[in-house]
């Protein structure tokens, strides 16, 4: 029944089972460092290092009439009281837009907005000191709905008005598709207001080198960009000063904009001395970005065979005070909305709204997992009203493996989409029932599917520099600009270097994260740092294996097929010829480097932010359903997913488990409302996050197959799981319950609010 | 200000400090350990964990007057011992770690638990774990660390990925 007319011819898929995942896994390469308690960047304490505060608005929105620092200054303790009159550079930073000071001089647009620094001897005088500071406020009316942001009278966030960025894409004759369709399913979604709660809040030092250097060590994702940004701020050449970000006690994307490290390197700048700060849970929670709460009124249709024939989607999105990556992560919510799938007509629009809630910013899953959560919603109920099988409906509906982008941008052909619904559409867990009751337990089997992008889209920070050495000691560098904050970066990039170098693993070292030692690989985020070594190593690897050759015969008779091996320059026949420590004594000079430039791929298409290349998953989910207390628990998760060759099987592993709980978190308990401004919670009493018991059983599947001739390779898989896991889960709520799940969480409320009308 | 005396990693330690000052602050600030992490200051992930008298206690909700006569053990001192070993050799091998800030903490209880006599069952371990908050791994490689160091409650096929 119900053959998928789409569903291509796929040769057998090349499919490592969850077993076979844990039977590749190997330790992290960073794993005895990290159980060898070596220190964070918030751990270096420093030399007599001083203390900083920050002096954070009280108020969501407020102008400054006047700031008095004169009696915080006059404290025992106390080195420096810094405020926006203070900085010698840009006062403010951004992205794409250059919309957040460095220190508030005019206006405070969120509660701890920062007004003044303090830099003092102890932690307890540097308090004392912002206790001491007098700011006037003049109140302004607080804007905490991006809906009545965006009326005429209301108040404005910034001074060009609260519409940041907006965007519209159509494609197709909609009033035809429309009138084709048999089922049309229209409703409104809301996503939460989810924080990262990486467990280091933001910290680090600020410290000056013998090279008359500030040395910045903050947990971050792109040390070179923050590099330019601080000297900016410091107005110092970029040269005065040295980023190192890694490691990273977590981020998910929260630490990938710059946060208080201008504030530390100003007040490190001013009092010539070093300089700690170390946000507290409450401050982290006040000042960190959280990703975008979003209000997604959607409408689709199918005709009466069930094929889709449109989409409409309207979007608003709440940026919070500040842009940061605010616009891409409205142009991936559209770009993702539609899905793989196959449409006559579509008619996108986004909105994203300025207001006084806090901050929002990049978060793993990227504006595409609210979108997802709400077409995929879409997708199983317009397959009920059809009366097909949710797997089939889908199956039947996706955009052929050559077919245009969501956007009708030229994208590389891919069949993962159709891999992975057909690896789950014999799973045991989708041909058992889709819902049972249990007495007091309501059990339900949820599916999505998704396809997820790769890198930034069209006119990102898509270029990458990196540099292959011979290290003095003979180890073989890749010097990168990423940062490792837990995703396995180290261990997937050791691994690919010993492949296209034919070397052992303990030839190499990964050196990332430092402006001093690094070159400017862009950011750590989007899922792209895999794919960038990949393409690097495998077009550039050749070149450098011969280049350490050439090295090594300046000064040395080697056969002439001498190639690279495990320990060192190996004949044609194997033998060894000349190890890598020696082959670095030999050059000590002239030890060799590659500097490797890696062109930004996008798509040809000329559509701004759109992307050129995708990976997908399709997930199964479990859930069980207290119908007593209306509590939601995730008992099973099965991902497929088809992201192309396995690197490394741990950190596979490790993201697709990671992201989905954060997922789980996400649908079913997760989010920080913001009434009036203020955030409902500052600590993980009152937000809280899935823990060892509410961790789901969790299967990881990895489907290898790429399309031939397919010259991206791997795909990232950082942020997959979490865009597939929510839907998953709401889709088996809602299966489980009946609930027509339109906003999440699905907290107990609404499950009881729901069962009640039942009964 | 009070003065207090204790022993610290198995050296006999005084300090001179408000009483309520929190021992994670003194372990960090005074003693320069940084490996008890400060991920909420409320007593709710256990990022701070450390034994006191041999039990796991966060070093957060643990005030300087406290401490007079105790004997106060952080992971800085377990991390080069023996009684970890099994601990960290299982955490790196199960994917029990990521980006790591959890795992100092996480392994004081781990280790803790491995230490009983009796041990307890893996469901047991599990629940006395939940104190641990873990945001990176989504608990997989922490349920396959759990799998490796302790016994099922009943018999259960040996299958690692056997819901605790
Ligand atoms: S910092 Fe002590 S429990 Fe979180
Ligand atoms: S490994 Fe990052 S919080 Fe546990």
């Amino acid at each position: 029944m119900n053959t998928p007319d789409h569903t291509p011819d796929l040769t057998p898929h090349r499919l490592i089972d969850h077993a076979g995942l844990l039977a590749l896994a190997r330790p992290r390469p960073d794993a005895a460092a990290k159980l060898a308690a070596t220190p964070f960047p918030s751990d270096h304490l420093g030399d007599q290092a001083l203390h900083g505060a920050i002096l954070g608005s009280p108020h969501p929105h407020a102008r400054i009439l006047a700031i008095d620092t004169r009696a915080a200054r006059a404290l025992p303790g106390v080195h420096a009281v810094l405020t926006a009159a203070d900085i010698p550079g840009t006062p403010c930073y951004g992205l794409r837009h250059v919309d957040r000071p460095v220190l508030c001089a005019d206006k405070v647009r969120c509660i701890g907005d920062p007004v003044a620094v303090v830099a003092a001897d102890t932690a307890e005088q540097a308090h004392a000191a912002v206790a001491a500071i007098r700011v006037d406020y003049a109140l302004l009316a607080v804007v905490d709905d991006p809906l009545h942001a965006l009326e005429a009278q209301a108040e404005t966030v910034h001074a060009g008005g609260n519409l940041l960025h907006h965007l519209h894409h159509a494609h197709g004759d909609l009033g035809a598709a429309v009138a084709a369709c048999e089922h049309v399913v229209e409703d409104e979604y809301h996503s939460p207001r989810q924080m990262h709660a990486y467990l280091e809040t933001e910290g680090g030092i600020v410290e000056h080198d013998d090279d008359g250097r500030l040395v910045v060590r903050f947990g971050c994702q792109n040390p070179e960009r923050d590099r330019q940004v601080i000297a900016g701020i410091l107005n110092l050449p970029p040269d005065r000063l040295r980023v190192i970000g890694t490691p990273v006690g977590g981020s998910y994307g929260g630490k990938d904009e710059l946060t208080i490290q201008p504030l530390a390197a100003l007040l490190a700048l001013k009092t010539g001395r070093a300089v700690r700060l170390h946000l507290n849970r409450g401050e982290s929670t006040d000042l960190g970005v959280k990703r975008h709460p979003m209000r997604m009124r959607l409408r689709s249709g199918c005709d009466a065979d069930g094929r889709l024939r449109f989409i409409e989607a309207d979007i608003l999105a709440d940026t919070g005070a500040y842009a940061t990556h605010g616009p891409e992560v409205l142009d991936a919510a559209i770009e993702h909305v539609v899905g793989p799938y196959a449409y006559d007509a579509v008619s996108l629009r986004g909105r994203l709204a300025y207001t006084n809630n806090g901050i929002a910013g990049a978060f793993r899953g990227f504006g595409a997992v609210q979108t997802q959560f709400a077409l995929e919603r879409q997708i199983d109920r317009l397959a009920a009203l059809a009366g097909f099988d949710p797997l089939c409906f889908r199956q039947r509906n996706l955009a052929a493996p050559d077919a245009p982008g969501p956007l009708g941008q030229h994208v590389l052909p891919f069949d993962g989409p159709h891999r992975a619904l057909d690896v789950l559409r014999t799973h045991a867990l989708w041909t058992a029932p889709h819902r049972h009751a249990d007495g007091r337990y309501l059990y339900g089997t949820g599916l999505a599917l998704v396809h997820r992008s790769d890198g930034f889209g069209k006119g990102g920070p898509n270029a990458a520099r990196l540099v292959l050495a011979l290290a003095a000691d003979g180890k073989l560098e890749l010097r990168a600009g990423f940062t490792e904050m837990g995703q396995n970066l180290i261990g997937a990039a050791t691994r690919m270097m010993a492949d296209h170098l034919h070397c052992a693993e303990d030839d190499v070292r990964i050196v990332l994260g430092d402006s001093a030692l690094t070159p400017d690989s862009g950011p750590t985020a989007a899922s792209r740092t895999t794919s960038i070594i990949h393409r690097a190593l495998r077009d550039h690897g050749p070149r450098w294996r011969a280049a350490l050759v050439d090295a090594a015969r300046v000064d040395v008779e080697l056969p002439s097929a001498a190639r690279t091996a495990a320990g060192g320059l190996v004949s044609e026949a194997g033998h060894p010829v000349l190890d890598y420590p020696s082959l670095a004594r030999q050059c000590a000079t002239t030890r060799p480097t590659l500097v490797i430039d890696l062109p930004a791929e996008e798509t040809p298409s000329d559509i701004p932010a759109a992307h050129l290349v995708f990976g997908a998953s399709a997930a199964l989910a479990q859930v069980r359903v207290d119908s007593w207390s209306g509590q939601v628990k995730v008992e099973r998760l099965v991902l497929a997913n088809a992201l192309g060759p396995v690197i490394s099987a741990e950190g596979l592993l490790g993201q697709m488990e990671g992201g989905a709980v954060m997922g789980q978190g996400m649908a079913t308990i997760e989010d920080l409302p913001s009434p009036g401004g203020r955030y409902a919670a500052r600590n993980l009493d009152g937000y809280f996050i899935p823990t060892l018991a509410d961790a789901p059983e969790i299967e990881v599947l990895a489907i290898e197959n790429l399309m031939a001739d397919d010259p991206a390779g791997p795909r990232g898989a950082g942020e997959i799981s979490v865009n597939v896991a929510v839907p998953a889960v709401a889709n088996a709520i809602a299966h489980a319950t009946g609930l027509t799940v339109t906003r999440l969480p699905v907290t107990p409320d609404t499950v009881l609010d729901h069962l009640e009308r039942q009964a | 200000m009070i003065t207090v005396q204790f022993e610290l990693n198995g050296k006999a330690v005084s300090v001179d400090c408000p009483p309520e000052r929190r021992l994670l602050e003194l372990l960090r600030e005074t003693f320069h350990l940084t490996a008890a992490k400060p991920g909420c200051g409320i007593g709710r992930c256990g990022a701070c964990m450390v034994w006191i008298d041999e039990q796991p206690v966060n070093a957060c909700l643990v005030m300087a007057w406290q401490l007079e006569g105790r004997r106060v053990r952080s992971y800085e001192n377990l991390a080069t011992s023996t009684e970890s070993a099994p601990v960290r050799d299982a955490l790196a091998r199960c994917g029990g770690l990521q980006c790591g800030y959890c795992t100092p903490g996480l392994a004081m209880t781990l280790t803790h638990l491995h230490r009983l006599e009796p041990r307890p069952k893996r469901d047991e371990a599990a629940l006395l774990l939940a104190g641990n908050l873990c945001r990176c791994t989504g608990y997989g490689g922490i349920r396959r660390t759990l799998a490796q160091l302790f016994d099922p409650a009943i018999q259960a096929p040996l299958d690692e990925s056997t819901p605790t």
